[in-house]
């Protein structure tokens, strides 16, 4: 019974065929739209959440000079070495006014046959590393060997190990992907630093005689506890180690680009709204003409004996149906075009972006035709009720 | 059968009522033509007793209930079943064939009462003469087609009482004629019950058929009677203009 009446509802929608292609295409676009819109702020908003937690420092320590490399690394992984000598984390160590801190060191991998591909690497020091270490425990609990390391998601290996400098390495876990500059990066328990370097160095890597020995750092990561500033800690660090250091701020660099996603989603939104608006006044004309050009068909039905409420029910139905079929086949081509450049669109707005799950993209397309239905009914039903109301002969007389 | 007390009707407040404190009363089983010139508010008091115009004042009692104090419900089922209605244009859903036209208001129902409802439809228009054209389009049909196609799907129902607004305007004399016959031909077979008011142009078919004759003018009954008697002894002044136009 209710696959007849749903074959009736779509003979009823093929004879008006122009006018409700015109509404079909109309919902299509608009489900297009808001699917692109909420995926791409979802995508964008859950990559900045990701890159927050990760930046969970309230000061970096980088070489003098090196902060813009730093900062560049941090926001859009772009590969960098740069050194500090062992020593200073110790001397930094020292200093009031530190709750937590880590170091960690960077070296570039080459583009060469000793290598899988051109990734960062990361030494990490799992006892006291408070950036990655607590994201690397969400995916593997034990202690990482010299031997074994952890991968970013964008890290292709085929047979679960990794080429470094002419040495296998097997990948003890891939993380999620994170939209990250994380998802570009391997990660080395610190223990393997002197080795790795060594190797770096026979394959083709320029490094100075401390840098050969191991006995380097990139960068110190400190939290500042709660009776000290940031400006007094740093002071310190002038004091301790001298002026050989610029100071990256990770979580302002967090809250930069927080205010720069926010212009960019208040502009993305107030064009969505404007063209969401145009959009449902494009459906509410379409529906407007629609219901005028059925007005007689229905007062003929009513003087037939059809019920107002089974007239309305019929009417519902017919765009209940078309706002479905529009709102899937839209969401899905939203899918089709946003899915795929998920990673450009993140790029070229210099934002991490971490595109949608399967169940998150279908969620969204439920969420999608939910709304969208909703939208095409408020947008058609005071017509439908104003046609459906008005006397029989009048709309008839009209007609002749 | 069917009366209709005090109907006023003017198509926006403060214009001429096209409809003026007007009563009429029919019986079962009468055939009434309805004559008057044009504007004359025939179509008018057609569609207020059909329960498809709103008056503004007096009631159209169909059965002893007020068509308008009726439930949707109610009066849905009244025009599916009881009175027939035929519109002065022909109207048609424009993409549906001539048998789902007249068969529409069964068409959610059950296969049975569809089919046996398509039954009734194709016999009707057998008799009206375009039993070849019931799956043909609307606008495959002719004017004068059409007009049979309307009275097919108005009696398909087997209605108490049918309303034809100029139903046969659109045929020439001698279809018209047997459109007529046929109608008294259901009435007859249908006994007593069936009722028919038609607005009708031609004296010499209303002389014909009819039992009575209602002439209008400005909104109003001004004569009414048995054809010949209303013909022969005008009392009103319009209706002895109008028998001199048509004569």
């Amino acid at each position: 019974m209710r696959f007849k009446k749903t074959k009736n509802t779509i003979k009823d929608i093929q004879r008006h065929a122009f006018l409700n292609a015109c509404l079909l295409a109309t919902v299509v676009i608009l489900s297009v739209m808001l699917f692109s819109v909420t995926v791409i702020s979802v995508s964008l908003k859950k990559g900045m959440g990701n890159m927050r937690k990760r930046l969970g420092a309230d000061i970096m320590l980088v070489p003098k000079g090196e902060r813009e490399k730093a900062e560049n690394m941090l926001l859009e992984g772009s590969r960098s070495n740069f050194y500090f000598e062992g020593e200073v984390y110790e001397k930094v160590q020292s200093i009031d006014g530190i709750s937590d801190s880590t170091s960690q060191c960077f070296l570039k991998s080459l583009s060469a046959d000793c290598c899988s591909s051109e990734v960062q690497i990361v030494f990490f020091d799992p006892d006291s590393d408070f950036v990655v270490g607590p994201w690397i425990e969400t995916e593997y609990k034990q202690k990482l060997s010299g031997d074994a390391v952890i991968v970013g998601s964008d890290i292709v290996s085929e047979d679960g190990k990794i080429k470094l400098f002419g040495q296998e390495y097997a990948i003890a876990s891939q993380m999620a992907r994170t939209g990250t500059a994380l998802d570009s990066s391997v990660y080395f328990s610190a223990d393997a630093k002197a080795e790795l370097l060594r190797n770096a160095e026979e394959k083709g890597s320029f490094l100075t005689e401390e840098q050969k020995k191991g006995d380097i750092l990139s960068s110190i990561f400190i939290n500042v506890d709660g009776s000290h500033t940031t400006e007094q800690v740093i002071d310190s660090a002038h004091k301790t180690i001298g002026d050989i250091f610029d100071v990256v701020y990770p979580k302002k660099l967090h809250e930069s680009l927080s205010g720069s996603l926010g212009k960019i989603t208040g502009v993305v939104n107030v064009i969505s709204l404007s063209l969401g608006i145009l959009l449902v006044a494009i459906l509410l004309i379409i529906n407007s003409i629609i219901m005028k050009g059925r007005k007689p068909e229905i007062a003929l039905l009513r003087v037939l004996g059809h019920r107002k409420k089974d007239l309305i029910r019929k009417l519902l139905s017919e765009m209940g149906l078309i706002s479905l079929a529009g709102a899937l086949g839209g969401s899905l081509l939203g899918a089709l075009i946003v899915i795929p450049f998920g990673r450009y669109i993140g790029k070229s707005l210099d934002m991490p972006y971490l595109g949608p799950g399967i169940a998150s993209v279908l969620v969204q397309i439920l969420l999608i035709v939910g709304i969208v239905i909703l939208i095409v009914f408020l947008a058609s039903v005071f017509f439908i009720i104003h046609t459906t109301n008005t006397e029989p002969y009048l709309a008839l007389r009209k007609e002749e | 059968m069917l009366i209709a007390e005090g109907i006023s009707k003017s198509y926006k407040s403060g214009r001429r009522k096209i409809l003026d404190s007007l009563e009429i009363s029919i019986d079962e089983g009468e055939f009434i033509a309805v004559m008057g010139e044009s504007g004359s508010g025939k179509s008018t008091l057609l569609a207020v007793l059909a329960g498809i115009l709103d008056p503004d004042e007096g009631q159209v009692l169909f059965e002893g209930k007020d068509l308008y104090k009726l439930s949707d419900e109610e009066l849905s089922d009244i025009h599916k079943r009881r009175i027939g209605y035929v519109p002065q244009s022909n109207f048609f859903l424009k993409n549906y064939t001539i048998l789902e036209n007249i068969v529409e208001p069964f068409l959610a129902g059950s296969s049975e009462e569809r089919l046996a409802y398509e039954e009734k439809a194709k016999l009707h228009l057998e008799k009206l003469g375009i039993g070849d054209l019931a799956d043909r389009f609307p606008h495959e049909l002719s004017g004068g087609e059409l007009k049979r196609a309307a009275i097919a799907r108005a009696l398909a129902i087997r209605p108490s009482i049918l309303l034809c607004d100029e139903a046969t305007s659109a045929l020439d004399v001698t279809v018209q004629q047997e459109i007529l016959s046929l109608l008294q031909t259901l009435r007859r077979q249908q006994g007593e019950e069936f009722s028919i008011l038609f607005i009708c142009h031609d004296i010499a078919l209303v002389q014909q058929f009819c039992d009575r004759v209602l002439v209008m003018y400005q909104g109003r009954i001004v004569e009414e009677g048995i054809p010949d008697n209303v013909i022969q002894n005008p009392s009103h002044s319009y209706t002895k203009r109008l028998i001199d136009s048509i004569l």
